[in-house]
């Protein structure tokens, strides 16, 4: 077999494995170990490989920040502030029809903004707003639906995991990912405020059954409420945000700094005992440590990929067939979407990455705007059938039983479809993602 | 980020009924680990403060930060896979799990054996790189500046790698005993 067939072989066996149920960094450390093995013909160099991804593969100072926005995200999620936010949101809505739906995006884009994952916005707001939406006579695909959507706005509005990782996998500049993600981020929200919008004016059935009861809700908190409940989130989101933006901070301080500032909060509004914040973390212990894994078993992979000589064979290809840019990347996009409907994110881009990123670079793509249309991209098929990751946790948290996991589906689609909008807007005008990265 | 485990609640209480003293080591395991990341956030916090308040940063933080992540990161990884929080796509697993137990049982025996394998692998692989590190004292760091030797770190991965290597193999025997073992009544809970 020639090293191009092994490379091959080994990326099919990967996604069938992976399929099939297998721990996924053991699956790509196992495959690319035998890979290795197989195009040297040697067991040593393999070997040598595996021991040098688990010492090096992470030792990295950059890498601090995924323990660190964990902990921060865990601390903010047990710390209610995600009640405050919806609160205050739902207030501000209240007025409109569809309002409450409206105040979800809300709530979330700005629950965004101190927290890292969309798993964390999803499981949050599935508690919180689901059961609210319903009782102010939203159909309860509709309520799931905004929630399963608008939790995708985690990963997109910094910090998030996933463009941790991706700067990670890229060599891209976390800092200056985060910056980028910011306006596609409030462009996605306010596109879904405006599918909110369509919905009731056009499809009132899907949102309603009998009329919704927005517009009648009382104002509940008064000015001085609303600012006591949002002044901690803003002061998170200035420390995080404003540190990295305004250069005070690296990323690795910033969540440092942010964690900590959590933590203060949480006890300065009694919300957190001693053993909700061993719970927090342990949990972080755990995510980082999943997480953490699979990025040293991806190196692992890359390496193996970079020996098989598929990314350069990949590249002669697309030279010979003539692809322009922009139908290259469409061809991409449509792949990472795909695989978003079998494979979960991070699997997504640790796959893919180590196999575009030489044509891209070679392309002279910008490497952050890239990052941003990727996550878009991979984000897509957290709303899709049959493996959307967002869906499931929904699922998980939902105390209604009688919603189906169709039910989601069904209700994130109009999400789903806006979120394509997006990405097509982004992807032709590169502009949205990076003037604010080049303005400094 | 990782997928919620979708075990049944049967098969997790046996895996922890006949290695509880093993478990209680996995749990130290991650405590120490969970201590570290809170000592790290610590750290960090000294540093920034230090710098802007005092104009006194701490020396070596980035190298510190390099090397304790991967110590904290192999220090959860037993007790990660015990709680099968390891990131995998369950969707077929599972549903095999539900409808016909016994095949279900012997698939996922299949991923714990290669578990087993690459795990039990990379340590084989990182043994002798920690005998160097221990003899030869490699550091990293600038002399004068901030050193710190690697060894420590060696000896993490290899000791919490073979705790996790020996929790793969539990996992895989638990399956076989659900498959085909005496736990007929256990199938399908």
């Amino acid at each position: 077999m020639s090293e191009i067939e092994i490379g091959i072989g080994a990326i099919v066996l990967m996604i069938l494995l992976i399929q099939a149920g297998m721990h996924v960094a053991i699956v790509l450390m196992g495959l690319s170990f035998v890979a290795v093995w197989m195009i040297k013909d040697n067991i040593n160099i393999a070997g040598s490989l595996i021991a040098k991804s688990a010492e090096t593969a992470i030792a990295s100072y950059n890498f601090g920040v995924i323990p660190l926005f964990v902990v921060m995200g865990l601390l903010v999620s047990v710390t209610g502030m995600g009640r405050d936010t919806f609160d205050v949101a739902g207030q501000a809505f209240r007025k409109v029809k569809g309002g409450l739906g409206m105040a979800t995006v809300a709530a979330n884009a700005i629950f965004a903004a101190i927290n890292g994952t969309s798993i964390a916005s999803a499981s949050v707001f599935t508690k919180l707003a689901v059961p609210e939406l319903m009782r102010l006579g939203y159909t309860p695909r509709f309520s799931v639906g905004v929630v399963a959507g608008s939790s995708v706005l985690g990963m997109l509005i910094p910090p998030s995991l996933l463009l941790i990782v991706f700067g990670i996998i890229a060599e891209v500049s976390i800092g200056a990912l985060f910056t980028a993600g910011i306006v596609p981020g409030l462009l996605l929200a306010a596109a879904y405020v405006v599918t909110i919008r369509v919905l009731v004016r056009w499809f009132p059935k899907f949102v309603s059954e009998d009329g919704l009861m927005d517009g009648q809700y009382d104002v509940l908190f008064s000015s001085r409420e609303m600012l006591v409940k949002m002044f901690p989130v803003a002061l998170l989101i200035v420390i995080v945000l404003g540190g990295i933006y305004g250069g005070v901070f690296t990323p690795v301080e910033a969540g440092g700094v942010g964690a900590l500032g959590a933590l203060v909060i949480a006890i300065a509004k009694r919300r957190i005992s001693l053993p909700m914040f061993w719970n927090v973390l342990v949990e972080t212990g755990v995510v980082t440590a999943a997480i953490s894994f699979l990025i040293i078993s991806a190196h692992m992979y890359a390496n193996m990929l970079a020996l098989s000589r598929l990314p350069n064979v990949l590249g002669e290809w697309i030279d010979a067939a003539n692809l322009s840019l922009t139908a290259l990347l469409v061809l991409y996009l449509v792949l990472i979407v795909l695989l978003g409907t079998i494979l979960d994110a991070v699997s997504i881009m640790l796959i893919t990455l180590p196999l575009v990123m030489p044509v891209m670079i070679a392309a002279n793509v910008d490497l952050v705007w890239f990052g941003i249309i990727t996550i878009i991209a991979v984000e897509i098929g957290l709303l899709t059938p049959p493996l959307g990751l967002a869906v499931f946790v929904i699922k998980t948290n939902l105390e209604d039983t009688r919603i189906a996991l169709n039910d989601i589906f069904i209700g994130a689609a109009p999400f789903a479809v806006t979120m394509l909008i997006v990405l097509a807007l982004v992807t032709a005008i590169p502009q949205l993602a990076l003037f604010l990265v080049y303005l400094g | 980020m990782a997928y919620q485990p979708s075990e049944e609640e049967g098969a997790v209480a046996i895996a922890r009924r006949p290695n509880s003293l093993f478990g209680a080591l996995t749990t130290a395991l991650a405590v120490a680990g969970s201590l570290w990341i809170f000592a790290i956030m610590l750290l960090i916090n000294v540093d920034v403060f230090g710098r802007f308040l005092f104009g006194a940063p701490v020396t070596g933080v980035p190298e510190i930060v390099s090397l304790s992540i991967v110590g904290i990161v192999f220090l959860q990884l037993s007790n990660t896979l015990r709680v099968r929080r390891f990131i995998r796509s369950d969707v077929i697993v599972g549903r095999m799990l539900h409808t016909r137990p016994r095949a279900g049982h012997v698939l996922q025996s299949v991923h714990h054996l290669a578990g087993l394998l690459v795990i039990g692998t990379m340590v084989y692989f990182v043994w002798p790189k920690f005998i160097d590190a221990w003899e030869e004292k490699i550091y990293i760091g600038d002399i004068g500046h901030f050193t710190m030797v690697t060894w420590p770190i060696l000896a993490i991965i290899v000791g919490a790698g073979t705790v996790t290597a020996l929790q793969f193999a539990f996992h895989l025997v638990t399956d076989i005993r659900i498959a085909f073992g005496a736990d007929h009544e256990d199938i399908g809970k």
